[in-house]
Order: structure tokens, then sequence, then C-alpha cells
């Protein structure tokens, strides 16, 4: 797997500049392997992304996010 | 000491009073905070975030005024007219300075307008208002804070706005009072708590609508301060009016309803995230498992290549062949050609000089016969001293007998002719 993204924009960015090169059908057989297996890591990062804020909304009151955080440090 | 005096207290005391009151009367704005009201007066703080002045109205003075019910209470907005002035003290009291009013009336839209157009342009000035804009704002926050009211539709319209955007991570809550003197402080104190809190990555300040005087603590000077130097990019949906308050200029993004908000603190929608990944990932398959296949009738050209370039090389080379012997032959033909034409020239030279040669002898030839004919030449016989002896029609008579003949000759000389007789023969 290449370097993890540092975003959500950045991964989805680079991804639609690696399906640009693929459509454009001048990357060599190397670099079209390559390029593949680079955009199903961007995928697979995107779509845990999604997921963490796809499984149902949470709700928290800030004493209580600060009572989880102390309880968490100690 | 060099100073004048010492003068008795209490004339000093109404001089200052005396001085205080020739001051020019004026219309303060402010909070009202601190009142208490005795029979005689009632007494309060004007304020604002800069400072404040205590205040002093006659009891009877304010009843004149027919102010509602419960207008003159800590937290209102007022504007009140008068002027400084100093109470020399008693003896049951203490002295003290107060702005005596005598005029006095809330705040209309007006007057809030006017004070925030005013801390609007310090605050621009300041450059506050680019510090959020030029926050990044994530289009895939996990979680969101957000203040508001714990009551109220602005909640629960933010809440259905992020699930029509797809989005259900996490939403931590920062309950404040929104409308009252004790709003602005608690609003503040709410944010910087969020923003605090390392998991939380945008902050959403929202309420429902209301005056400019409802949303006033949103206008406040320390709450829009606050959030201008936060870190986090902060979204504010407050009112309905786009503008009318303070903290709209100092957010990164100002929306004009909860729902709105929901959009700005969470770009991306998710549904759509999902259905453009599924896409891609169609996209990347497509090219992955296309990669060879739409290679190889460009590899199946290849390795037939060798052959098709053999059988390519041969043909070129028997064509050469074809030409070399074509050229050689036509260069043979050339050759003999040129022979002739050399031996045709050569030939040509010589006989022209040889025709020269033979002029010559020619011309040496003729020259002496000229020469020989001219030594045969009668006149140049004639030139010597000899005769020429003519018969009468002029051809020569060349013996006696023709002499004798002719009777009658002509002599001719080198410088003419004459007449002789023939005589008899000696």
């Amino acid at each position: 797997m290449s370097e993890k993204p540092q975003s959500y924009e950045l991964a989805v960015e680079r991804l639609e500049q690696i399906i640009d090169r693929l459509d454009s059908g001048q990357a060599g057989l190397r670099e079209t392997l390559d390029l593949c297996g680079e955009g199903r890591d961007l995928v697979t990062y995107c779509t845990a992304e999604l997921d963490a804020v796809g499984e149902g909304l949470k709700e928290l009151k800030l004493d209580e996010l600060a009572t989880k955080l102390d309880s968490a440090a100690s | 000491m060099d100073l004048p005096g010492p003068f008795p207290v209490g004339r000093y005391a109404k001089t200052l009073r005396d001085e205080l009151r020739k001051r020019a009367r004026v219309q303060l704005i402010g909070e009202v905070t601190g009142l208490r009201q005795t029979p005689k007066q009632a007494y309060f703080e004007l304020r604002d975030s800069e400072g404040a002045v205590p205040c002093t109205i006659w009891t009877n003075e304010l009843a004149q005024l027919k102010l509602p019910e419960g207008a003159l209470r800590d937290g209102a907005e007022f504007v009140a007219g008068g002027g400084p002035d100093y109470f020399i003290g008693s003896q049951t009291s203490s002295p003290g300075f107060s702005f005596r009013v005598t005029h006095l009336r809330l705040a209309g839209e007006g007057d809030l307008l006017a004070r925030l157009e005013a801390l609007r342009k310090q605050l621009e000035v300041e450059g506050l208002f680019e510090l959020q804009r030029q926050l990044r704002r994530p289009v895939l926050p996990k979680t969101i804070g957000v203040v508001t009211a714990e009551t109220g539709a602005a909640r629960r319209d933010l809440l259905a706005g992020l699930q029509r955007r797809g989005w259900a991570g996490t939403v931590v809550w920062a309950f404040a009072p929104v409308q009252d003197r004790h709003a602005a402080p608690a609003i503040t104190a709410a944010i910087q708590d969020l923003a605090a809190q390392p998991q939380v990555e945008a902050i959403v300040v929202t309420r429902g609508g209301g005056s400019l005087a409802d949303l006033w603590a949103f206008c406040d000077e320390t709450l829009c301060r606050t959030v201008a130097m936060l870190r986090v990019p902060v979204v504010s949906a407050v009112g309905h009016e786009r503008d009318s308050t303070l903290i709209d200029d100092v957010a990164a993004v100002a929306c004009s309803t909860p729902t709105h908000a929901a959009e700005a603190v969470v770009p991306l929608d998710c549904g759509e995230a999902r259905l453009g990944l599924g896409r891609s990932v169609a996209s990347l398959s497509r090219a992955a498992e296309g990669a060879v296949p739409a290679r190889t009738p460009h590899l199946v050209a290849l390795a037939r290549g060798p052959a098709r370039a053999l059988r390519r090389e041969r043909l070129a080379l028997n064509q050469k062949t074809r030409e070399i012997r074509a050229a050689s032959e036509r260069g043979v033909a050339e050759r003999l050609g040129f022979q002739r034409r050399l031996a045709t020239v050569v030939l040509e030279r010589a006989r022209r000089r040889a025709e020269g040669a033979e002029m010559e002898r020619r011309r040496a030839a003729l020259h002496r016969a000229e020469v020989a004919l001219r030594a045969h030449e009668p006149e140049r016989t004639l030139e010597r001293g000899y005769a020429l002896v003519e018969d009468r029609e002029g051809e020569p008579v060349t013996d006696t007998a023709g002499a004798v003949a002719a009777e009658r000759v002509r002599l001719r000389f080198a410088d003419g002719i004459v007449g002789a007789e023939i005589e008899e023969s000696a």
C-alpha cells in the first residue's frame, strides 16, 4: 500500500488523476498495473472514511465527551 | 508641595460638581446592568465591551418616560440622554460620580445597526474577517461540534440536514442560551470548549430567526474576536437574514439556515460520494483487467514482426539486385557510346588538323606556281626589253612565215603597241 492519504479530499483528487490517466490510454502496462493498485488502495481508504460517518449518528454532550476523554486518559 | 491650596473640601466638591454640569449633554448607548431602584432614584450601569458609566435617574422622571413594563432590566440595550454629575455627599451618604439621566429609551434597530457597523469596520480593519476563511475545511469531518439552544428548531433542522447529506458521524452538542445578556459569554465559552477537543474538526453555531436585538449576542465583540482567532473552522447560521450579525463576518462560512449549515460543515454528499467510488472501482477494474487483453493484438503483431520484416528485407534485396544489374548494363552501353563519341571527336580533330596542313601545303604550291607563272607572263618578258609580235587580230606571230603572211603586224612593248610592216626575209 502506498502512503496513507492525508485527507479524503486529497485521496479523491488523486483517484480522479489516476482514472484520467488510465482513460487516456497513454499509460504503459507497468504503469497501468501500478495505477490500478494505487487506485484500489485509495478506494479502500475513501470507503473506510465514508463508513466511519455512515454507521449511525452519535450524539454527545460536550461534558460527556470530556468525561469520556478523561476516563480514556486515566 | 508647590500646589495651590489647601482648599476646604466641601467647596472644592461643589466646584467640581458645577464644572461637570457645564459639560455638554449627550446620548449614550449600552447594555443596562446592575439595576436597582430606591423610592427616590434608580441606579444602573450602562456598559459595553470597552467600558461603563454609572447612571442615575429620578424615579419621578423615570415614571414620566412611560417605558413598557419590565423594559428597563439588566441586559437590555438602552439609549440614555443626560450629562455628568457629581453628588457631593451628605451626613449619611457617600459622594460619587454619575451620569444624570433625563431621557431613556430602548435602543432601536437603528441604534444597534449603527453600533454594529462601527464594530464591523473595526474588526475588518484588524483583518479578523479573513482568518477563518483561510482555514482548510475538511470535506468529510467525522466529528462536528454544535453550539445552539437545547430546545429549538435550529437543532432539529441541522440534524435533518446532516442526515440528508448521508452523514452519520458524531455530533458534540454544546448547549448555550442564545438570547439574553448571559448568551454571549456562554456561547463564547462553548465555542472555546469545543475547539479544545482534538476530535472536533468543525463547529456550527446556530439559532433561529429574530430581531436584531434578539440576535445581539451574536454581535458581541468578545465572541466575534474569539471565533476569528480559532484554528477550527466555524460555520455560522444565525437568524434568517444574511450578514445581519457580526459572527457571520468572522466565521469561515456564513449560512442563512441550519439546513445550509449542515451542507457547509459536511461539504461532501456521502450518498453521491459512495456512487462515485463505485464508478471509480469499475474504471479501475476495467483498466486492470483490460491491460493485458488490450495489448494482445499488439503483442501478436510484434510476434509476427520478424518474419514479416525478413520478407520485406528480402523483397528489398531482390529489387536492389535488379537495379544494380540494370545499372551495370546501362553503364557498359554508355561507356561504349562514350568511347565512340570520343573517337569521332578525336578523328574529327585529326581530320581538321590534317586539312589545315594540306591547305597550307597547297597554298605554298599555289604561291610557287603563281611565282612561276608570273615569271612566264609575256608582260614580265616585255619589261625586260622584249617585244611581242601579234597579227591584226592580236594573235601572236611566232615564226617568220607567219610574219610574212601577216604583212602588217603589231609590236607589243611593255609600254604600248606600235604597227610594223614585214619586209621580205633577209
